[in-house]
């Protein structure tokens, strides 16, 4: 299952409790922190980059912007969601990818929670992925073209057929090709392998 | 929104165009003015239940009515997934090979050579597409009338209940994965790693068609997974009970 960081500041008790209730009824998984005043925005760090963040307009019109400021340049959450619970909008410069409002049934808030989590998982997944192969995914990705079996490469390369498995998955992961076909022609068109090479073997 | 038997066909496909294949595959064609779909459906002597069925499945991922679908009799299921097979081989794929063989490279060695592997590999793939079909016409289809008969005729022939026990209609439900990946390989490597030099209106023209059999292939999936399967299993269970008792 996906996870997803999530912050909820909010300083009512009873709408953090309902929030709760909502996100453990969709299909992510989340590992939420509270806030519960904006003085404690200020235990949030780096490590809280890409996260999503919900906020409720009345814990944002408490908040001086000097703190928002802060939060937005240190730990840099992927989304933010606000939730509508009183009149007032304090201007926060904050641009919310999704809006929340009192009045909204439990299905329409699911689903604007659902978009908003999408967008957040996406990122956070796409962000280990866009690496180029390295050297040793290279080696192995050459040997599954030319159509060894996972335990012929691992005695080629001297590494377990165990290892192996790994390095496919993050070939696989790293370039969207899952078959050992589409493999071959990925390393053909890049020039990994040569045509000639396919016969050889195969003979 | 759900598609109802008093919406008008043309306002269904303004609603969402993807559906038009659908049309067809009932034997319905353009030009049906103001008409709903019940009345068309009388006039064509269509299913209308059948026909609503298929028409919001394809429409939201999310629509199973599943207390309905059981009381299809599979006749009405398997005429329409021929029907879709027959679309696939000799509508889409000549499409995607055509558009295919006009990307004709312009220049140098290395993007026709990347061009042949790539219809090469669509080559395999149609291969396998069209092996997967046979095998569900010539084996699947014709086990699951033989399920129904069996459990409709109430004695069944000598040597059914042996295939069944054999055979379960379960073995064939995980054939699908193969094929679909190697479409999404295909449309990964199109998309990501072929040369830029090539025409870059025919590349989209190739890409969308591929996304649309994807799509396409997915829904029919998605019917013989969740409709055909379930039934004929179902019918299994009924008849190897019975024999038990």
């Amino acid at each position: 299952m996906e996870s997803v960081r999530l912050i909820l500041a909010d300083p009512y008790t009873l709408s953090r409790l309902g929030l709760t209730t909502l996100l453990n009824r969709m299909r992510y998984r989340f590992q939420v922190r509270e806030v519960v005043s904006p003085e404690k925005l200020g235990s949030l760090g780096a490590k809280d980059a890409g996260c999503l963040f919900l906020v409720t307009s009345s814990f944002l019109s408490k908040c001086p912007s000097c703190l928002l400021g802060e939060l937005k340049s240190k730990s840099r959450p992927a989304a933010f969601l606000l939730i509508r619970d009183s009149e007032d909008i304090p201007d926060s410069g904050i641009s919310f990818s999704e809006t929340i409002y009192m009045t909204d049934s439990d299905k329409i808030i699911l689903r604007k929670l659902e978009k908003v989590a999408a967008l957040v998982s996406r990122k956070s997944s796409h962000d280990s992925q866009n690496e180029e192969l390295s050297d040793r995914e290279k080696d192995v990705l050459r040997l599954v073209a030319l159509g060894m079996t996972n335990r012929e490469i691992g005695e080629k390369l001297f590494i377990s057929a165990h290892t192996v498995i790994t390095h496919r998955k993050n070939i696989t992961a790293k370039l969207g090709i899952k078959t050992i076909a589409g493999l071959t022609m990925y390393a053909l068109i890049n020039r990994l392998i040569v045509p000639e090479e396919i016969h050889f073997n195969h003979d | 929104m759900q598609i109802g038997s008093n919406m008008k066909m043309a306002e269904v496909i303004h609603l969402n165009y993807q559906l038009l294949p659908i049309l067809s595959r009932f034997g319905l064609h353009l030009g049906f003015g103001e008409k709903t779909i019940e009345q068309l459906c009388s006039e064509h002597d269509i299913d209308m239940n059948f026909f609503l069925v298929i028409l919001n499945a394809y429409h939201d991922k999310k629509f199973f009515p599943h207390r309905h679908l059981k009381g299809f009799p599979l006749s009405l299921i398997i005429s329409y997934l021929r029907k879709s097979h027959e679309y696939f081989l000799t509508v889409k794929i000549p499409r995607i090979d055509r558009l295919l063989e006009k990307l004709s490279p312009g220049g140098d060695e290395a993007t026709t050579g990347s061009l042949q592997l790539i219809h090469r590999f669509f080559d395999e793939y149609c291969q396998e597409l069209s092996e997967h079909i046979r095998r569900e016409e010539e084996k699947v289809y014709p086990y699951a009338f033989m399920v129904e008969e069996a459990f409709f005729s109430g004695n069944p022939r000598p040597g059914v209940l042996e295939v069944i026990r054999e055979y379960s209609i379960d073995d064939y439900e995980s054939e699908h994965d193969n094929v679909e990946d190697k479409l999404n390989d295909l449309q990964n490597i199109i998309l990501k790693y072929l040369p830029p030099t090539l025409d870059l209106n025919l590349c989209h023209a190739l890409l969308n068609e591929m996304f649309r059999l994807e799509s396409d292939l997915n829904d029919h999936a998605r019917i013989e997974d969740k409709v055909l399967v379930p039934k004929v299993k179902l019918m299994e269970k009924v008849l190897l009970e019975k024999e038990r008792r």
